[in-house]
């Protein structure tokens, strides 16, 4: 909805609000980004950075409650506007779930770093590249009101959990000769494991921006409609 | 499912209709207030009108229990009201009857200058009680019904005048409901009513709408949606859009109506 609010004060808040969510997605990207080049170049002090700064992206996430609940007993929000004020809460706890899978990446290739046995890291890149895509998409879905986007987001992330399989069997395939490398393969199996929940959370968003555009609930509707399948109204 | 799921927590209200609009166009003199308006208020439901000053909400309240007839040069100028069924522009309508069973709650609350016991007992009274016993418990069960009978049980004989701006407008609806109206329209009632006393209002239609069908008029947006079940949205005497209230003001099907409730009109 382009038109102004009579009161303008209303827009400042939700500009406010949406500027944050930017903010907020930035860093969590940047946090992502460098988790993955701390694991891919053994980069212990890219992975410190990245396990100091999820505080920022901690704190907006409580900015963003703070100004929605602001919002909401100021302004008493109705269509529309009640649900970006929803959408940009639920999207900041998303976001500050995906930034702690990117400490988690950050912890595991710090330990990964420390250990002397060289690992293929690089195995892991597809799914980064994967997830990362995702998350952008979501985020454009969000700001842009992109439904089609949002939409399409599910069909990606079942590429992704296929990929996440395959990585995993190939990492847990190499366990069995590991030679010393065991501890490093089990923390770079769950490196996929939190690319691959990265994944879930950006489809998260994308499926509440489809809420955002148009009002439609489309979480669950696999389940949903073979409910309806078995049940027939 | 779990067998806790699968009973509805809320009955469904009867979708039966109290009243039916019926392409309703209505003119002041050569100026028309209302276009070719068609809506149904359902039974046992609160509907809410909105919409910006001059909108034509008030206007077709009044036409449902023809208080506009009291304004010389207005008139109907297509289409009908059915209440109950029965065109209320009938020629054996009485219109003293009519509203009667169609009551109505003004903006400001409008006591007579008598006891709070008379002010209730008046309608009875003209409908021709003359069993004081039948009026007396009459008179208690609405004051009980309109949340009032226990503030002013110990002064029915006081003047209504030294109530309270809230206790008023709750002696107006006891003073409505005591002759067992079929719908109760209220014009905007709680414009003039501190928060406290519009929670008390608010807690008596949403009581009292099992029994009654209510029409409100409001310009408090909060207040629609918190009292109401659907909501009609009127524009420059069109209805532009009638929906269920969740749905208004959730996601409004038109752009207008969404500019409104949002506060972007202008």
């Amino acid at each position: 909805m382009n038109q102004p609010h009579i009161f303008h004060e209303i827009d400042n808040s939700m500009t406010g609000l949406k500027d944050k969510i930017l903010l907020m997605a930035s860093l969590t990207r940047q946090n992502l980004e460098r988790a993955i080049q701390a694991l891919l170049t053994r980069d212990i002090d890219l992975a410190r950075m990245v396990i100091g700064d999820d505080s920022d992206v901690d704190d907006l996430e409580v900015k963003i409650d703070q100004q929605g609940m602001d919002i909401l007993i100021r302004f008493h929000p109705v269509a529309s506007d009640l649900r970006l004020v929803i959408t940009s809460m639920k999207t900041a706890h998303n976001l500050e779930r995906i930034s702690d899978h990117a400490v988690t990446i950050a912890k595991r290739a710090r330990k990964i770093c420390k250990s002397s046995e060289p690992l293929e890291t690089n195995i892991i890149e597809p799914l980064y590249t994967m997830a990362e895509t995702l998350l952008r998409d979501a985020l454009l879905a969000y700001t842009d009101a992109n439904t089609d986007l949002g939409e399409g987001l599910k069909s990606c992330d079942k590429q992704l959990d296929a990929a996440h399989k395959e990585v995993v069997a190939l990492l847990s395939s190499r366990l069995e000769n590991s030679e010393g490398r065991a501890e490093s393969l089990l923390h770079l199996i769950l490196v996929a494991r939190s690319l691959e929940r990265i994944g879930d959370l950006a489809v998260n968003i994308g499926e509440d921006s489809v809420f955002l555009s148009e009002a439609r609930d489309i979480r669950h509707d696999k389940r949903k409609s073979s409910d309806l399948g078995e049940n027939p109204a | 499912m779990n067998d806790l799921l699968e009973k509805p927590a809320i009955v469904p209200t009867s979708t039966a209709a109290a009243v039916e609009i019926r392409k309703v166009s209505f003119s002041y003199g050569s100026t028309q207030a209302l276009k070719d308006i068609t809506l149904d208020l359902r039974e046992n439901e609160v509907t809410a009108f909105i919409g910006p000053s001059g909108c034509g909400k008030s206007t077709l309240l009044r036409c449902i229990n023809r208080m506009n007839d009291e304004i010389v040069g207005t008139r109907i100028t297509q289409g009908e009201i059915l209440v109950e069924g029965i065109n209320i522009h009938h020629p054996s309508v009485d219109v003293v009857k009519l509203r009667r069973d169609v009551g109505m709650v003004f903006q400001k609350s409008n006591p007579f200058p008598s006891s709070i016991f008379e002010n209730v007992a008046f309608g009875l009274r003209m409908r021709g009680e003359r069993n004081n016993a039948v009026i007396a418990q009459t008179v208690e069960e609405s004051l009980k019904s309109a949340a009032l009978w226990d503030e002013v049980k110990d002064r029915l004989q006081e003047s209504a005048l030294g109530l309270s701006g809230g206790q008023q407008q709750r002696l107006c609806i006891a003073r409505t409901i005591a002759v067992k109206p079929l719908v109760v329209l209220m014009d905007e009632p709680c414009s003039a009513l501190d928060p406290i006393a519009t929670a008390k209002v608010e807690e008596l239609i949403w009581n009292l709408k099992h029994d009654y069908t209510f029409v409100i008029v409001t310009h408090n947006m909060q207040q629609a949606a918190r009292v109401s079940d659907r909501t009609a949205f009127f524009y420059i005497g069109e209805l532009i859009e009638f929906s269920d209230t969740k749905r208004i003001f959730s996601n409004p099907r038109v752009r207008k109506t969404e500019e409104y409730i949002t506060g972007r009109f202008g």
